[in-house]
C-alpha cells in the first residue's frame, strides 16, 4: 500500500469531508536530472505503464518519462475508454486477455478507482459474411478461454432493447460475437493511476518537455544514427539528457520520433475521431460495435452516449476533425438505434492513430542498440496499455523481447511474417 | 471536407475523390531483392509536412493525379509531377 | 399565480394579440407568440427552473438565453431543449428534467446531506475494494444519477431530416450591428452573402438597447431586407468552421425538417458572434434570483417580465448601468448598486428557492429578491480556435481576442474589440469588404482552375491590403471570483473550491483541471464557463491569466441533433434487372454487399438437385464485369492475373486469380476474348469496384503507354447463369445464331449471340456448379423477356430458379474457392492451390516477388477438401482444427455445406501444411465445444473432380 504514498480509501474520503483537509499532490513535478538509466518519450498510458512497471516489477526507478504536453493528452485522453480481448489470432487474444485481466485488478493494484465497467460488448454482424468473422472469432476465443461467444437478434435486443432488430432494416442486425467481460474504463483515471503509482516509485514525470533529437553513436547513417548504431540519450526544449536507453512510447509522432534514432517505420498516421452527445438518462447498458457501419457507442455513467468511428481514410496529423465525420456517424448511429434522432451530439475530437500495415504494433528492440519502440498502436493503443507496459519493462529490463510481444517485432516487415489481425479490424473496438 | 483540385473536374470537394496515399516509387520486380521490395510495400516517409500523394477522381473524370498537400495543416499544392 | 408581465415596451417581441397554451410539470399556462417558454413561465411568476446535477440545488433563469445553463427542459419526447431560447408554441408539453419524484419535491437533495465528503474526483478515491460491489452496487447507483433529459428510444423515428449545399462568398455568423454591417458592405462590393444570426430576429444587443439603439435597428434591417444577394439565416447558428472554409451551419426553424444542416463552401467566414456574459463566482450565485445584467434587459425589454421586486447590482461595465436603468423603468426597486469599478463586491447571495438577502463586500446585508451582476464578457471564440487562432488574454480588457488568424477567416465586433453602434458598424463595413475582395480573389482563382468552366468574366480584383482601424479594447476590471467560493460550472455542479482542490492535487494545467473536475464538459462546453475556470487556476497557480491558456474549443458551437445530422439516411442498396421478378416469385432476399439478392425460393437444397438433375438458372447480376478494349488488353491481363495471358485465342476463356503487391490473393474470375482487341473480364462480386479501380491506377500511372479502355459494365449487363445437364437442350431453343454443340462451343469458350431475340448477347460456357452450364450476360433492359423466355421454354425440361444458397452448395461440391470466405487477410497463392496456375517466369506481374518468396515457402497453410467421418454433421463455418488432446489451433473450415448429390457432409478447410495430405485425420471442434474427426481430401471437389460432368 505505501507504495502509492498516500492510500485513497473511503474512510479517507469521510476525514478529508470532516477536516476539510487538502488532498496531497498525485504526482510531483520534479527537476530533471542530466542522465537516467531509462528516458521513456510519452507521458501517455503506454509510456507510464512501462515506467511504473520497470519500477514495480524489475526495481528499475532511475526512470524519466518525457511528454511534451501534459500527462495523458494524447491518444490516453482521447479514446472512448473500451476494453475487451475477443481478438482474431492466438497472438492477439493471449496479449489482450493478459490486457484485461490487468485492468480487472487495476483500480485495488493502483489504489486508484478506473471506474472498469464490464458491461459486455456486442460486435454486431449485418451480413453472412461478418457473422463467418464472428464466428471464427468466438471459436479462437473459446480454445483461448476467452468468454465470446455468437448470439442471435433476439439475445441482442434482450440485452440492448434500443437496438432495431427488426429483420427489415438497411442493415439488419443478424446476430452479435458477444463478450461478456468487455466494456469500458475512464481513460484518463488510468494515465492518473500509472502516474501517480510511478511518481512514488520514483520515476520521473518531466511535462512540458519537448524531445527534439535522440543522439546516437556508431551508426550507419548521418550523425551516428540508424541500424547498428546505440542510444546516447535525447535533446529536449529543456536541455539534453544522457541515457544508454531510449523507448519511444508515442503514438501519432512515432514515425518523426523513430527518425530522429533512423530508425524508419511501417507506419502511416490517420486522424481516428470521436465525439459524445448532451448527457440523457441512462438507456444503454451494453458497449455495441458495428464494423459495417464504422460506428462503436456506448454510454458513459453521466449519461452521454460516445461514439467512434474508424480512422479517417486520409492520413494526416489535424486533429481538428471533420464535419462528415458526424455526418456519417448520426446517420449511422441512427440505423441501428431510430428512436434517439433527437438527442444532441455536444463535442466532436480527434486524435492519432499510427496505422501499421497488418493492423498490430510494432515492439520491442530495434536496430539500434538501447532504442526500443512500443508504437503502430492503430485504434487499440488504449486496451493494450497496461499489458504493453509490463512487457516493454519485461524487455527493457531483462534485454530479451518478453513472450508475449514475440510476433509485434519490427522485422516482421522484412520478413514478411504479418500477423493476421487486419481480417477482424476494419472497425475493431 | 478540404478541396481537391483534379487536373480535369477543377476544385472539388474531396468525397469526390479517393485519397491513394504517400507515392511509394515502385522498384523493378525483376531485379529488387525483398528488403527493397518489403519497403517499397510498408515503409511510408509519412512526414508531418508536404507529401506527395495520390488522388483518384472517383465520382468524377476517373483521372488519378498526384499533388502535395501539407499533412501539418492540409494546404494543397500543385505536385511537380502531377 | 401572480401575473409579471410588464405594461407593453417599445422593444417588446411578444404579440400581445395571441395567446398559446401549454404545460409546464402538467399545469396549464399561456404565453404569447414571441415568448421563449422561459419567458412565458417567468411572466407566469414561475422561478425554478431544474435543478443542478450534483447536489440538485434550485435553478433559475441566470442568463435567459440559449447558453443559460439552467433552463434545460423536456418538451415532449425531446430532451434538453433551452428554455431559454426556444419559442413557445401551442400545445407544448414542458417538463423539468432529472428530478424525482417532482420538481418542487427532489429526493436527489439528500445528495447535499453528504456533500461534504462528494468533493470533486471522490469516486476515484473510493469503492476500489471489494470490486463485486463496485461492479454490482455503487456503479449502478452513480449510473441513476446521470443528468439530462429522457430520450425516448422506443417510439422515436427518425423524422424528416433535410440538408442543403450552399456556396456563398461571405458568410456572416452573427447578426448584430457589426455582423450585419459587415454582410451589407459585402454585398455592395459584389459577394453573395449569407448571414447567420442564432436569434429569431437580427440586431443582437440594439434589441434590447434604447430608443437611438433601435432606430439603428431598424435601419440595418431595412437595408438588409432589401439587398438580395443577402440571404439571411434566423434562428439559425453556425456550429463548426471545417478545414478550407467548410462551414456548418444548423437551420433551427425550418418549415419541413425540425432542423437543417446547411453545409457552406464559403469565401470568406466573419465572425460576429458578440460577447458571453459571464456569470461571477461567489456564494450562492447559483440561488434562483440571481441573474445576469444581460438576462434581466432581455425579460424585461424583449419579453416585458419584470424580474424581482427588490434589486442588488454589482456592475463593472456599462451593460450593468444599462441594467439598473432598465430595472427602474420596470418598476424594480434598486436597493443598492455595487460598482466594482470601485472595489464594491457582492459576498454572499442567501435565500431558500429564492435570493433574499444579499451580503456585500463591506459587510452590508441587504434585502433583495434580485441579485444582478454584471462583471464581464467571455468572447466566443470557437470559431476562430477551429480556423487555427489561439486567442490572447489581454490584462486590461479582462478578456481574450483573436491574435493570428488565416486570411479567409475575419472577426469583427465584440469578439474583436469595443466600440459605440457607429464604430462597431464601421469596423463591420471595413470588414465585410475586406472579405468580399478576398472571396471575389477565390471566387475568380477557382472559376481559372476548373478546365472545362468559361473563363472569368472579368480580371482579377486586385488585393487590398488590411487597413482596418482595429476596434479599442476598453478597460474592464478583472472580476472572476469574490472573496467566498460558488459555482464556476452551473451544468457540472464544479465550484471554485473544487477547481482548487484539483489544482492542489497535480491537476495544474487547465486540460488537467478539466478532465479531472469536468468543468467545462457539460452541455454549454465551457460558454459561460471557461475563462473562470482559468481564473480560478491562474489564482491557485498563483500566476497570470494570460499564463493559463484556454481549454481548445471544439466543434460544434452549439449541439447538433443527431437527426440535422444524418438528414435523409441515404443507404441504397443496388438491385438486378430481375429482382422484381424474384421478389414476386417467393424469393427470400440476402443482402451481399451492395446488393440484394435471391437466398432462395423456398427450399435450397431442392433448387440444388434440380440443378444436378435438370436444368436451374441463377442471377449473377453482381458479379463484376468489365470491358477491356485495346492492343495492349493482353499486357494488362499478364501484369494483373498471376498466369498467362498472350495466347488467348478470340473466343476463347480463361480462369485468371489475382494477388497484391503483398502476394496476397485479392480476386478471381473469368476473361474471355470477344475479338481481337476486346475481352470481358469478370470479377468477385464484392471486388468489382476496387478491381476497375485497380485496374485504372495501373494503367494510368505505371503503363500510360499503354492503349486500354476499362468500362464497367456489371449493371449494364444481367448475367443469368444457365446450370444443368439439360442447360444445352434449353438453351438451343433459344439461340439463333451460335452452335451450341460441344465441338463447335467447347467449354471455356465465349460467343456473342442472339438470345431469345435480344441481339448482343454474350454467351460464354462455364460453371462455377460443375455442370454443362452456360452464362448469358443480356443487355439489361432486355433481361426480364429473357429470362421468362428461359421458364417458358423450359417447362418441359424441369428448369427452375434457384438462388445463392443453392449454388454455394453447388460450387462447395465443386471445390471451387471463394476469395475472402475460403481465403483470408493472409492468403498467398500456394495456400490456395495456385500452384499450377502461377508463372513466376514472367518479367511482371503485380506481387511477383512476393510470389516467388511464397513458393519458396513450406510452412504455409494449405486449402483443403475435408469430409467429417460422420457424415450427417455438418460443422459450422470457422470451426476450429485443432490438435487433438490440446487447445491447439491448426486450421479452420472456412466452408461447409450438406451435399444433397452425396449426402453427407462437406467442407473446404484451410490447414497446417503437416495435415494437408490426402487421408490426414483431423479433429474439428464445433461450436458446442463437441470434438469430432474429418478426413482431408485428394482434391478440392467433393463431385465430379474430374470434371467430367461440365465437359460434355
Amino acid at each position: 500500500m505505501s507504495r502509492h504514498g498516500y492510500t485513497y480509501s473511503a474512510g479517507k474520503l469521510l476525514r478529508h469531508g470532516l477536516t476539510r483537509g487538502a488532498w496531497p499532490r498525485m504526482w510531483n513535478r520534479p527537476e530533471r536530472r542530466d542522465s537516467y538509466d531509462v528516458i521513456i518519450i510519452g507521458g501517455g498510458l503506454h509510456g507510464l505503464a512501462t515506467a511504473y512497471y520497470l519500477a514495480q516489477n524489475h526495481g528499475i526507478t532511475n526512470v524519466a518519462v518525457v511528454d511534451k504536453g501534459y500527462l495523458g493528452g494524447g491518444g490516453s485522453g482521447r479514446n472512448t475508454g473500451i476494453v475487451r480481448s475477443n481478438y482474431l489470432t492466438p497472438e492477439g487474444v493471449a496479449f489482450y486477455d493478459r490486457s484485461l485481466h490487468l485492468y480487472n485488478t487495476m483500480a485495488a493494484d493502483l489504489n486508484l478507482n478506473v471506474m472498469l465497467s464490464r458491461r459486455g460488448h456486442l460486435t454486431l454482424a449485418h451480413t453472412d459474411s461478418a457473422l463467418r468473422t464472428m464466428n471464427w472469432r468466438a471459436e479462437v476465443n473459446k480454445l483461448l478461454d476467452i468468454d465470446s461467444a455468437v448470439i442471435g437478434p433476439a439475445e441482442v435486443k434482450r440485452l440492448t432493447p434500443s437496438l432495431d432488430v427488426s429483420p427489415n432494416t438497411r442493415y439488419p442486425i443478424l446476430g452479435a460475437l458477444y463478450h461478456p467481460p468487455g466494456g469500458i474504463v475512464r481513460h484518463d483515471a488510468v494515465v492518473w493511476g500509472y502516474a501517480r503509482a510511478a511518481d512514488h516509485l520514483g520515476v520521473h514525470l518531466l511535462q512540458e518537455t519537448e524531445v527534439l533529437d535522440i543522439t546516437c553513436d556508431g551508426g550507419d547513417g548521418p550523425d551516428g544514427k540508424g541500424p547498428g548504431g546505440k542510444v546516447t540519450g535525447v535533446r529536449t526544449s529543456r536541455g539534453d539528457i544522457s541515457s544508454p536507453v531510449v523507448v519511444n512510447c508515442t503514438a501519432g509522432w512515432a514515425s518523426l520520433i523513430s527518425n530522429m534514432a533512423g530508425v524508419p517505420l511501417a507506419i502511416t498516421t490517420h486522424p481516428l475521431q470521436a465525439a459524445v452527445t448532451e448527457p440523457c438518462k441512462v438507456f444503454l447498458p451494453t458497449v455495441v460495435v458495428s464494423g459495417s457501419l464504422h460506428v462503436y457507442v456506448s454510454q458513459t455513467d453521466r449519461g452521454e452516449l460516445v461514439f467512434g468511428a474508424s480512422v479517417d481514410p486520409v492520413g494526416t496529423y489535424r486533429v481538428n476533425g471533420t464535419l462528415e465525420f458526424t455526418e456519417e456517424l448520426a446517420g449511422h448511429v441512427l440505423e441501428l438505434m431510430p428512436g434517439i434522432s433527437k438527442m444532441r451530439l455536444m463535442r466532436q475530437w480527434s486524435g492519432l492513430c499510427d496505422m501499421t500495415p497488418d493492423y498490430s504494433p510494432i515492439m520491442g528492440h530495434t536496430p539500434v542498440e538501447g532504442y526500443l519502440v512500443d508504437v503502430g498502436w492503430g485504434t487499440y493503443g488504449f486496451k493494450a496499455g497496461p499489458v504493453a507496459g509490463e512487457t516493454m519493462a519485461e524487455t527493457i529490463a531483462t534485454g530479451r523481447t518478453a513472450e508475449l510481444i514475440a510476433a509485434f517485432t519490427i522485422d516482421r516487415f522484412t520478413d514478411g511474417d504479418l500477423v493476421g489481425e487486419k481480417g477482424a479490424a476494419a472497425v475493431g473496438h | 471536407m478540404i478541396v481537391v483540385p483534379c487536373p480535369n473536374c477543377g476544385p472539388r470537394n474531396s468525397s469526390d475523390l479517393r485519397n491513394a496515399g504517400e507515392v511509394a516509387p515502385r522498384p523493378d520486380p525483376e531485379t529488387a531483392s525483398l528488403t527493397e521490395w518489403r519497403s517499397y510495400l510498408y515503409l511510408r516517409e509519412n512526414p508531418a509536412g508536404w507529401v506527395t500523394e495520390t488522388w483518384y477522381c472517383r465520382s468524377g473524370c476517373r483521372r488519378y493525379f498526384t499533388i502535395e498537400r501539407n499533412t501539418a495543416t492540409n494546404e494543397i499544392r500543385e505536385s511537380e509531377n502531377s | 399565480m401572480s401575473s409579471h408581465r410588464l405594461p407593453i415596451r417599445s422593444s417588446e417581441l411578444i404579440d400581445r394579440s395571441t395567446s398559446l397554451s401549454f404545460t409546464w410539470n402538467g399545469r396549464a399556462y399561456v404565453g404569447h407568440e414571441g415568448d421563449t417558454i422561459a419567458s412565458a413561465l417567468a411572466a407566469a411568476g414561475v422561478e425554478v427552473f431544474s435543478r443542478g446535477m450534483k447536489y440538485h440545488r434550485r435553478r433559475g433563469i441566470l442568463t435567459a438565453n440559449h447558453w443559460d445553463p439552467n433552463l434545460s427542459v423536456q418538451v415532449g419526447d425531446e430532451p434538453n431543449v433551452r428554455a431559454g431560447s426556444r419559442r413557445l408554441v401551442d400545445g407544448m408539453q414542458v417538463s423539468a428534467q432529472n428530478v424525482w419524484p417532482s420538481l418542487r419535491w427532489d429526493l436527489g437533495t439528500a445528495n447535499r446531506l453528504v456533500g461534504r465528503f462528494l468533493s470533486v474526483g471522490f469516486y476515484y478515491k473510493t469503492f476500489m475494494r471489494p470490486q463485486f460491489l463496485w461492479h454490482n452496487l455503487y456503479q449502478r447507483i452513480l449510473r441513476k444519477f446521470a443528468p439530462g433529459g429522457r430520450v425516448n428510444w422506443k417510439t422515436g423515428t427518425h423524422g424528416e431530416y433535410d440538408k442543403r449545399y450552399a456556396h456563398p462568398d461571405v458568410l456572416v455568423a452573427g447578426g448584430g450591428p457589426a455582423g450585419v454591417a459587415a454582410a451589407l458592405s459585402a454585398a455592395e462590393a459584389g459577394a453573395s452573402v449569407m448571414l447567420v444570426e442564432q436569434e429569431p430576429e437580427l440586431g443582437g444587443h440594439l434589441r434590447w438597447g434604447g430608443p437611438d439603439d433601435l432606430a439603428v435597428l431598424a435601419d440595418l434591417r431595412q437595408a438588409v431586407y432589401s439587398t438580395p444577394a443577402i440571404e439571411v439565416l434566423c434562428d439559425s447558428i453556425v456550429t463548426g468552421r471545417y478545414d478550407h472554409n467548410w462551414v456548418a451551419v444548423l437551420q433551427r426553424s425550418h418549415e419541413v425538417a425540425p432542423e437543417r444542416l446547411i453545409k457552406a463552401r464559403v469565401g470568406s467566414l466573419i465572425v460576429a458572434p458578440g460577447l458571453v456574459e459571464r456569470p461571477y463566482v461567489f456564494a450562492g450565485n447559483d440561488i434562483p434570483g440571481v441573474m445576469l445584467a444581460g438576462a434581466v434587459r432581455r425579460l424585461i425589454n424583449l419579453w416585458a417580465v419584470k424580474p424581482g421586486s427588490r434589486a442588488v447590482v454589482l456592475s463593472a461595465n456599462s451593460e450593468g448601468d444599462a441594467a439598473v436603468l432598465d430595472l427602474e423603468s420596470a418598476g424594480v426597486e434598486v436597493v443598492a448598486v455595487l460598482d466594482a469599478r470601485a472595489g464594491e463586491d457582492v459576498v454572499e447571495a442567501r435565500g431558500r428557492g429564492r435570493v433574499s438577502s444579499v451580503q456585500t463586500g463591506d459587510g452590508r446585508i441587504l434585502r433583495a429578491d434580485l441579485l444582478v451582476t454584471a462583471t464581464g464578457w467571455t468572447a466566443p471564440t470557437s470559431l476562430l480556435n477551429m480556423a487555427g487562432d489561439r486567442p490572447v488574454y489581454d490584462k486590461v480588457a479582462a478578456r481574450y481576442f483573436p491574435q493570428a488568424l488565416p486570411d479567409n477567416v475575419l472577426a469583427t465586433g465584440g469578439i474583436a474589440g469595443d466600440g459605440s453602434t457607429t464604430e462597431l458598424t464601421a469596423h463591420g463595413r471595413e470588414t465585410g469588404l475586406l472579405a468580399a475582395q478576398r472571396a471575389l480573389r477565390l471566387r475568380h482563382d477557382r472559376r481559372a482552375q476548373t478546365p472545362r468552366s468559361p473563363a472569368p468574366e472579368s480580371d482579377r480584383p486586385a488585393a487590398i491590403a488590411d487597413s482596418r482601424i482595429p476596434l479599442r479594447r476598453s478597460p474592464h476590471p478583472e472580476c472572476y471570483r469574490s472573496t467566498t467560493h460558488g459555482l464556476v460550472d452551473y451544468s457540472e455542479d464544479v465550484s471554485s473550491k473544487d477547481l482548487i482542490q484539483a489544482a492542489g492535487e497535480g491537476f495544474d494545467s487547465i486540460e488537467l483541471m478539466k478532465r479531472y473536475t469536468t468543468v467545462t464538459m457539460g452541455p454549454g462546453q465551457g460558454k459561460l464557463e471557461t475563462v473562470n475556470a482559468a481564473a480560478v487556476l491562474a489564482e491557485a497557480m498563483a500566476v497570470e491569466m494570460a499564463d493559463i491558456g484556454t481549454t481548445v474549443w471544439r466543434p460544434p458551437f452549439s449541439p447538433v441533433s443527431l437527426g440535422a445530422l444524418a438528414g435523409r439516411i441515404f443507404e441504397p442498396v443496388r438491385r438486378s434487372a430481375l429482382q422484381d421478378w424474384h421478389e414476386a416469385n417467393g424469393a427470400t432476399n440476402l443482402l451481399a454487399g451492395q446488393w440484394v439478392r435471391p437466398d432462395h425460393y423456398g427450399d435450397p437444397m431442392a433448387e440444388a438437385s434440380n440443378v444436378r438433375e435438370n436444368v436451374g438458372l441463377i442471377d449473377v447480376t453482381p458479379l463484376g464485369k468489365l470491358d477491356l478494349r485495346g492492343p495492349d488488353v493482353a499486357n494488362l491481363l499478364d501484369l494483373v492475373y498471376v498466369n498467362r495471358w498472350q495466347k488467348l485465342e478470340v473466343g476463347r476463356v480463361r480462369y485468371g486469380a489475382m494477388v497484391a503487391e503483398d502476394g496476397v490473393v485479392s480476386d478471381d474470375g473469368v476473361t474471355g476474348r470477344l475479338a481481337e482487341d476486346h475481352y470481358l473480364m469478370t470479377t468477385t462480386s464484392s471486388g468489382a469496384g476496387a478491381v476497375w479501380e485497380m485496374l485504372e491506377d495501373w494503367l494510368q500511372t505505371y503503363r500510360p503507354d499503354w492503349e486500354v479502355h476499362v468500362t464497367p459494365v456489371t449493371g449494364g449487363l444481367t448475367s443469368i447463369n444457365v446450370a444443368g445437364p439439360r442447360s444445352r437442350e434449353l438453351l438451343e431453343r433459344l439461340v439463333d445464331n451460335v452452335d451450341l454443340s460441344a465441338d463447335a462451343f467447347p467449354y471455356f469458350s465465349v460467343r456473342t449471340g442472339i438470345v431469345a431475340g435480344v441481339a448482343d448477347c454474350i454467351i460464354w460456357r462455364i460453371g462455377f456448379t460443375g455442370e454443362l452450364s452456360y452464362e448469358v450476360h443480356v443487355p439489361s433492359g432486355h433481361a426480364l423477356h429473357v429470362w421468362e423466355s428461359l421458364l417458358s421454354n423450359g417447362s418441359d425440361l424441369g428448369v427452375a430458379p434457384f438462388g445463392i444458397e443453392a449454388q454455394r452448395i453447388l460450387r462447395l461440391e465443386k471445390g471451387h474457392y471463394i476469395v475472402g470466405q475460403d481465403t483470408d487477410g493472409l492468403s498467398k497463392a500456394p495456400t490456395a492451390g495456385l500452384d499450377g496456375l502461377v508463372r513466376l517466369d514472367k518479367a511482371d506481374t503485380i506481387g511477383l516477388p512476393e510470389l516467388r518468396a511464397a513458393f519458396e515457402r513450406t510452412d504455409l497453410p494449405v486449402l483443403v477438401g475435408l469430409q467429417p467421418d460422420d457424415p450427417t454433421i455438418v460443422p459450422d463455418e470457422a470451426c476450429q482444427i485443432v490438435e487433438a488432446g490440446s487447445n491447439q489451433i491448426l486450421g479452420r473450415v472456412t466452408s461447409s455445406r450438406m451435399s444433397p448429390t452425396l449426402e453427407r457432409s462437406i467442407c473446404l478447410a484451410q490447414v497446417d501444411p503437416s495435415l494437408a495430405a490426402a487421408g490426414t485425420s483431423v479433429t474439428v471442434q464445433l461450436v458446442d465445444g463437441r470434438r469430432i474427426t474429418a478426413t482431408v481430401q485428394e482434391h478440392h471437389a467433393h463431385v465430379d473432380p474430374e470434371g467430367a460432368r461440365q465437359r460434355v
